[in-house]
């Protein structure tokens, strides 16, 4: 305050008693004052970091789980796409794993929902997975043979951009995937994450050996991209101690399979895994102290209700 | 025929034809500047197929410059375009101080880059508020950091827009002048004949129907007060994208008689529209300083608007009921303002207007601040380099970057077309 006020010339001081400066627009210049005088009352109402939430370790520990879980969830899709590529995983299996996480996901949104299911709705549930399915089987030929003109390592190399984008503009904190009746949309950087996971997905598919491999990898790659979030955050809106054990569970399993493939993976992605969680919610803390927030009388007001349009 | 006192340029995006507060302070203030024995020129983008010089009332000469507005009456900023233009006018004016106008005016900030480069004395007018808490304020706070950083004064038009203007740009205070907006009352007359309070109470809107400007309020403020008083009725005038919002309203509460939708009005019927109410309406969100009240009190209306930004310092407290921007204290508000309805006299309060707001006399305020302007001791370009270097660890760098380059094309300039070269207009004098 003190080196603004510094800089102000003072008033030449009137023989009679000044009458008080009053903090107004009217009336012409204020007899004794000069138009650039600054008073006392100078940015008296400016309040600073009025709005800042003191944010908690823990806390913000536990809500970065949510990403380490995706970044497993993510881990064991390329996991499955590594092993179906190396012929280790056939299509047998493959089309059991659909089926099964197909079933467990659908169990999971079952059992959180709060409404009871009517027939009709599973009836609808039914059809449009049947659509979806067929579909899917008829163009599986066409994405087999999609990039053959292409080298594989450019689609390896276009691949891991787009999974990077992909995880870069991910909507952690809800699902883009909504389930119907939702009031708000989703926002345009987590569609563009969910386009650029299903390329990821058409892309791999198209390097592989037959076309009920390519079937099998994009069921389980589309139900995965398009489905776990919504699954993973019907489970944390359901209770938080379920979303803490199933993130454990997932990057237990996430690890030991890395390690299965090699060491120097594992140790990679432990050291991802630690930097989410706990560095970077330190370093979060950290920066608090930096935060340099100014509010006050020109600040647009905020409407105290809701506008729906 | 006498030598003007001072040479001004005034500098904006914002001129006519367009219509608004930048534009009628602008056009105001020359006027009466011309009148105080100064030469004035604006200069401003091309609007449509007016480009070229133009004349206005009065002698005012305006340069279109022809340079096509690409955002909300914005040029593209392209830093060193407009420099050659901005130099031949400069000279062939023989200007002595060059006056810019509103924050996110982009000519504005190139023709005061380029002024202070040429070494000419410089003043900025800030015309409104800013936050400092998103994206957009962010930079333009950074932009309005580096032209005022070489500024030799700045001018706001409120108290509170004095504040935003020192905390966003880091001036010292004492450079910063408060000098108001004003009206021109001989415009805004109340009405021969009053139409009658007694019977039905007629509350007028008149502001574009936008998020800003509080569109939003109205929409709950106006079915309750219909509500609680039978005999009030609405007037909205202006046009914007929650038109349709208002007009969901209208049909809800089935208030089609009771609220009347006049669309956009232009500044010519304001009068018009302002003198059938008696109750001017404002809910704005943010504004420095709101001319629309000042018109309003001076037709004689009672005003009800939120207290927000400048608004309270722009009447006294006797002539305005301040509301905070929720809907209930609105309501409130206005049921104060219907209860003092009674005791206000229109033609008592437009004279006091008079006595408080004048253009004569906002125009011999801004000549002070020239004269201070002129005062300044002239920098050289090392000097002024180090304050630019102040405004930020990268952005002064780049500040200082831009500025000498600025420099050298000027000094090329000068070597293609040596300053002698420049013609110079004559001085016509309009007056007699």
């Amino acid at each position: 305050m003190d080196n603004y006020l510094a800089g102000n010339s003072p008033p030449p001081p009137p023989p009679p008693p000044r009458p008080k400066w009053r903090k107004v627009a009217y009336g012409g210049m204020q007899i004794g004052y000069d138009d650039n005088y600054t008073d006392e009352t100078f940015l008296e109402e400016m309040v600073m970091n009025a709005n800042v939430v003191r944010r908690d370790l823990l806390k913000v520990m536990k809500d970065s789980v949510s990403i380490s879980q995706y970044l497993c969830i993510v881990a064991l899709v390329v996991l499955v796409w590594f092993h179906t590529l190396q012929s280790s995983l056939d299509e047998s299996s493959l089309l059991l794993l659909d089926l099964s996480l197909l079933a467990l996901g659908f169990l999971v949104l079952l059992l959180t929902e709060e409404k009871m299911l009517s027939l009709r709705l599973l009836l609808r549930y039914v059809i449009n997975i049947t659509f979806f399915t067929t579909g899917l089987y008829v163009l599986a030929p066409v994405y087999q043979t999609l990039t053959r003109s292409i080298s594989s390592d450019s689609i390896w190399a276009v691949t891991v951009s787009l999974l990077l984008l992909h995880l870069f503009l991910h909507d952690y904190s809800g699902s883009t995937i909504r389930a119907p009746g939702a009031l708000k949309s989703p926002s345009l950087t987590s569609c563009i994450s969910v386009n650029a996971s299903v390329v990821a997905s058409v892309f791999v598919a198209s390097r592989l050996p037959s076309r009920g491999h390519v079937f099998a990898v994009m069921l389980f790659s589309l139900q995965v991209f398009l489905f776990a979030p919504l699954v993973a955050y019907c489970i944390k809106k359901f209770s938080f101690g379920l979303h803490l054990g199933f993130s454990f569970a997932l990057m237990g399993l996430t690890l030991y399979s890395v390690y299965a493939l090699h060491s120097l993976f594992f140790v990679l992605f432990l050291v991802l895994v630690v930097v989410v969680n706990v560095v970077c919610p330190y370093w979060l803390i950290r920066m608090q102290e930096y935060k340099f927030e100014i509010n006050g009388p020109w600040d647009e007001a905020k409407l105290c209700f809701d506008i729906t349009d | 025929m006498a030598e003007p006192k001072l040479r001004v340029l005034m500098v904006s995006d914002f001129f006519f034809p367009n219509f608004g507060g930048v534009e009628n302070h602008i056009y105001y203030l020359s006027q009466c500047l011309l009148n105080l024995g100064h030469k004035v020129v604006v200069m401003t983008h091309a609007y449509g197929n007016r480009t070229g010089v133009r004349y206005m009332t009065g002698g005012l000469k305006v340069y279109y410059v022809p340079w096509r507005p690409f955002a909300m009456q914005n040029t593209f900023p392209t830093v060193y375009g407009t420099l050659p233009i901005v130099r031949t006018i400069l000279k062939r004016e023989r200007i002595t101080v060059v006056h810019g106008h509103q924050a996110f005016s982009t000519l504005c900030h190139e023709a005061l880059m380029h002024a202070r480069t040429m070494g000419y004395r410089v003043v900025f007018t800030d015309h409104s508020l800013y936050g400092f808490a998103d994206v957009g304020s962010i930079h333009m706070n950074k932009v309005l950091q580096f032209t005022l950083a070489d500024i030799d004064q700045a001018i706001c038009v409120s108290h509170t827009s004095k504040e935003n203007t020192v905390l966003r740009s880091g001036l010292s205070p004492g450079k910063v002048f408060m000098i108001p907006n004003a009206v021109d009352t001989a415009m805004f007359k109340p009405a021969d004949v009053r139409p009658s309070s007694d019977d039905v109470i007629t509350i007028v809107v008149i502001s574009r129907l936008v998020y800003r400007k509080g569109a939003d309020l109205l929409v709950e403020v106006i079915p309750e007060v219909c509500r609680l008083y039978p005999n009030v009725r609405f007037v909205v005038g202006g046009d914007g994208p929650k038109h349709v919002r208002l007009e969901e309203m209208r049909e809800k509460h089935s208030l089609q008689d009771r609220v009347e939708m006049l669309g956009a009005v232009p500044h010519s019927r304001v009068r018009s529209v302002l003198v059938t109410g008696h109750i001017f309406l404002n809910s704005s969100l943010t504004e420095a300083f709101c001319i629309a009240i000042l018109e309003a009190a001076s037709c004689g209306l009672l005003t009800v608007s939120t207290r927000v930004g400048g608004v309270p310092e722009v009447l006294p407290d006797d002539m305005v009921v301040l509301a905070e921007p929720d809907p209930d204290d609105m309501v409130r508000a206005i049921e104060k303002a219907i209860s003092i309805l009674p005791s206000i006299n229109p033609e008592e309060m437009h004279n006091r207007m008079k006595k408080l707001y004048s253009w004569q006399d906002v125009a011999k305020r801004t000549e002070i601040v020239y004269d201070r302007a002129l005062k300044c001791s002239n920098r050289n370009l090392l000097e002024r380099l180090s304050r630019f270097l102040s405004c930020g660890a990268w952005a002064g760098k780049v500040f200082c970057m831009v500025m000498i380059i600025d420099y050298l094309l000027w000094r090329l300039l000068q070597f293609l077309q040596p300053d002698d070269d420049v013609e110079e207009a004559p001085d016509i004098n309009f007056c007699n």
